[in-house]
This record gives C-alpha cells, sequence and structure tokens, in this order.
C-alpha cells in the first residue's frame, strides 16, 4: 500500500465474507461455504499456541461440552459427533480440554511439537482416585 | 413470527453452522466470542449486527479481515445500538411500503457492545432505543471493566475489584462503588425483556436469548464476559472461573419480563 496523507484515508470500508450471493448460511457448514480472501476464515493463528489440544476418540462420548465452549470456533462438530481440532483457528487456550469429562480425558494438551501418533499411544489410563 | 430453532440438547445444538469465525484476535480463553457464538446459533433466521468500540470490535473487524458472516456494522464507540435501530426503522419502513427485497425472510437485529460502551459512553444511546421500542436486541459483553484499552474500571466494575484506575493496595482496597444496576435502569424502559446470562450456562442463555428474539420489542441482555487479561487468570479456567461466579451467585442469572 502506498503511503498516504492523514487526510486521504478512506473514511469506511465494507468486506464481503463470502464470494458471491449467499442464501443460508445458518444451513451451510464451513467445508460448503464460499469464504472470500477477506474472512477470517482463511486466515491462521495456529502460531500463537504453545500447546496444542490432541483428541482421542477412544474415550470420546461426544458430549459436545468442547464444541459449546471452544472459543474459536476450533472443535468441527458434525452430525453430533465430534470430528477434531482446526489446526489453523485454534489458540491453544485449553478450555476444551478442561470441560471434558470423560476419564482418561479424550483431549489433552501437548507442546506443538509433539508428535501425535506418539501421544495417542502413550494416552494416560484411566484415574481410580485412588493413591 | 419465524418459527424458534429447536435446540433440545448440546448434541442437537452442534449441528449448528456458526456464523463467526476463527483467526479473529480475541485473546485465547475470551469468553467474548463464547458468547457471540452461543448468541448467533440460537436462530437460522438472518442477522443485521453491530458492535461498538471494544475488545470484540477491534478484535474481529482487522483490515482486510471480517470475522463475521452476518451483516454487521461498527461506527463508533457508543452507537452501535443506534446503528442497528436505524437498521431496523428502515426494515420497517420497507416493509410497510411493501418494497422488501426478500418479504418472506424476517431478520434479527442484535447490538453488541462492552460494559463500558453500555454503562457509560454508549447509555443514551441504548436507553433512546429502549424508549422507542425498536425491535432490537443490545447485549452487553460485560466483563466489568474497560479491557481494550487497559484495564480501567467503568461503572460496571463491582465494588472491591482491582482496575487500573482503581487498584488495590496499601492506600485502598479498589473500586469503592457499587456497580451500577443496569438491568433495573434498562427495565424501567418498560421494554418487554431484560435478562442477565452467562455462556457457562449454556443451556439458560440460550433459552434466554431465544425468548427475546421472539418478543416484539426492545431487549437488554447483559452477558458476563471473563476476561483471562485483565481478570488475571489462566486461559484454560474460563469455565470454571465462570461456573465460580454465577454458583455463589457474585453474578446472579435472572430475567425481568413486561
Ligand atoms: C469515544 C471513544 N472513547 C474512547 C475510546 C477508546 N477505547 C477504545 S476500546 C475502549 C474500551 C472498551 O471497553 P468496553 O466497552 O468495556 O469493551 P471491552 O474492551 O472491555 O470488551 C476504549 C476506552 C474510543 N475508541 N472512542
Ligand atoms: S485449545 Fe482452545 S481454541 Fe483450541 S480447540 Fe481447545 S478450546 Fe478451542
Ligand atoms: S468434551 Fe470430550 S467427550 Fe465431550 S465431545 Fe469433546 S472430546 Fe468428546
Ligand atoms: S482483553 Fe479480555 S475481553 Fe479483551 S480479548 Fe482479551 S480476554 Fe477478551
Ligand atoms: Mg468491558
Amino acid at each position: 500500500m502506498a503511503n498516504k496523507g492523514w487526510d486521504e484515508f478512506e473514511i469506511g470500508a465494507m468486506l464481503r465474507s463470502f464470494n458471491g450471493p449467499v442464501s443460508d448460511v445458518a444451513l451451510t457448514h464451513q467445508e460448503d461455504r464460499d469464504y472470500s480472501e477477506n474472512n477470517s476464515f482463511t486466515a491462521s493463528v495456529a502460531d500463537w499456541r504453545i500447546e496444542k489440544p490432541v483428541f482421542n476418540k477412544d474415550y470420546c462420548i461426544d458430549c459436545q461440552f468442547c464444541w459449546i465452549y471452544c472459543p474459536d470456533i476450533s472443535i468441527i462438530s458434525r452430525d453430533k459427533k465430534m470430528v477434531g481440532v482446526d489446526m489453523d483457528h485454534c489458540k491453544g487456550c485449553g478450555i476444551c480440554v478442561e470441560v471434558c469429562p470423560t476419564n482418561p480425558k479424550s483431549l489433552l494438551m501437548y507442546s506443538e511439537q509433539t508428535d501425535e501418533e506418539e501421544a495417542l499411544a502413550a494416552w494416560p489410563s484411566k484415574e481410580t482416585g485412588e493413591k | 413470527m419465524s418459527e424458534i430453532k429447536k435446540i433440545k440438547n448440546l448434541k442437537e445444538f452442534s449441528t449448528s453452522a456458526d456464523r463467526f469465525e476463527g483467526a479473529n484476535l480475541l485473546c485465547p480463553g475470551c469468553a467474548h466470542s463464547i458468547i457471540v457464538r452461543e448468541v448467533l446459533n440460537a436462530t437460522n433466521d438472518d442477522l443485521i449486527l453491530s458492535a461498538s468500540t471494544g475488545c470484540l470490535e477491534v478484535c474481529t473487524a482487522v483490515y482486510p479481515y471480517t470475522s463475521w458472516d452476518a451483516s454487521w456494522i461498527h461506527i463508533g464507540f457508543e452507537n452501535g445500538s443506534t446503528a442497528v435501530a436505524g437498521a431496523e426503522a428502515m426494515y420497517k419502513a420497507l416493509k410497510t411500503k411493501g418494497r422488501l427485497k426478500q418479504p418472506d425472510r424476517e431478520p434479527k437485529f442484535v447490538s453488541f457492545a462492552g460494559d463500558g460502551a453500555s454503562y457509560d459512553i454508549g447509555f443514551q444511546w441504548i436507553s433512546g432505543c429502549m424508549e422507542r421500542g425498536h425491535n432490537m436486541m443490545h447485549i452487553v459483553l460485560d466483563n466489568e471493566v474497560y479491557a481494550n484499552t487497559g484495564g480501567q474500571r467503568s461503572s460496571s466494575t463491582p465494588i472491591g475489584s482491582s482496575a487500573t484506575t482503581s487498584p488495590a493496595g496499601r492506600i485502598s482496597y479498589g473500586e469503592k462503588k457499587n456497580k451500577k444496576d443496569m438491568i433495573s435502569i434498562m427495565a424501567a424502559h418498560q421494554i418487554p425483556y431484560a435478562a442477565q446470562v452467562a455462556p457457562n450456562k449454556w443451556k439458560d442463555m440460550v433459552k434466554k436469548i431465544q425468548h427475546g428474539l421472539a418478543v416484539e420489542g426492545p431487549v437488554f441482555i447483559n452477558a458476563m464476559s471473563a476476561c483471562t487479561t485483565e481478570w488475571k487468570f489462566d486461559p484454560k479456567d474460563t469455565m470454571s472461573i465462570s461456573d465460580l461466579a454465577t454458583d455463589s451467585l457474585v453474578f446472579p442469572l435472572y430475567e425481568i419480563i413486561d
């Protein structure tokens, strides 16, 4: 962008979320939408993360607590099933892990560089509450 | 009136297609977006939205990006409510004249604003919207502080809180005044519905939002928004902190009908 003087900026901007006309966005899932380049969906905040959530579907009961409380629309749920984590938009807050009710948890935080297969292979077993 | 979306349980709710997007710049763990998601997902109707200046607006409309998949406008700190009221007035006028392009659609009009933008700086604009009887909902993202500018007190900051302009320490225990009773003030406008909600109690919140969207006339909602940065807690604890606040009745959930 060329440098502009203090009084030369546009006073307003209109951005389109999608390419072309849309109807019933509320009934169209992300994979079926034609996002414009101005939609933040096309951007990523993956580099914000220090830790990432890893999902182990063996223990998941599809309660959807992670879906409702994820601030960043990063828990992908389809047909009432938890499918996985959207790693482009997850900021690594850890809320999904905190609210996951299973024992052992179906989501756990690992350092960003952890290999997912290794994490899954060494998944902790059920906590019994005994010392 | 359009049909109310059926949300029997969380599994059914999770089939919603979000109209709010990630890669916005809100802090990790920010409750603002949890509130916005629960509101937007409470209906399938078209939405006309606004946000007043504050964390939500600043972080979801960073040029050249928008995180909103519905009509959305930002003007200033004080006038998000009147922007939506203006759109609603235009909608009514076009409807009366039979000039709506899609007369079968019944959009919902919702304005989002922080506590600073609602309790203090946009106060008279919101009062005007409520008094004139617009068919709209104003939702406060109440983190009880001016978060976006570094944690100054607002008239929503409760007594005893430590804000950057009312710090607790050797001289003072912090904020000295009680939180402004905004819900009572709004209810005194004789609006059909005013309610206090919190995103951790999603079922209660969604029920209240759906009721508010269904009634004819202005609706005022005060939503508790736990702020990881200014309340100084670990981002992973947003829900447990919220549970503490609602379960202890520090932040009571209630509604005022008619
Ligand atoms: C008229 C005006 N005054 C002050 C500001 C500076 N300002 C921008 S955001 C903000 C804080 C907003 O606080 P709040 O409404 O509580 O929203 P939050 O950021 O806490 O969500 C302030 C003071 C402004 N943009 N416009
Ligand atoms: S870590 Fe946070 S942002 Fe990532 S999926 Fe879990 S709740 Fe969502
Ligand atoms: S919170 Fe845990 S058990 Fe529930 S859907 Fe998410 S991963 Fe599965
Ligand atoms: S400062 Fe608080 S309200 Fe603002 S984005 Fe961060 S957590 Fe959210
Ligand atoms: Mg605030």
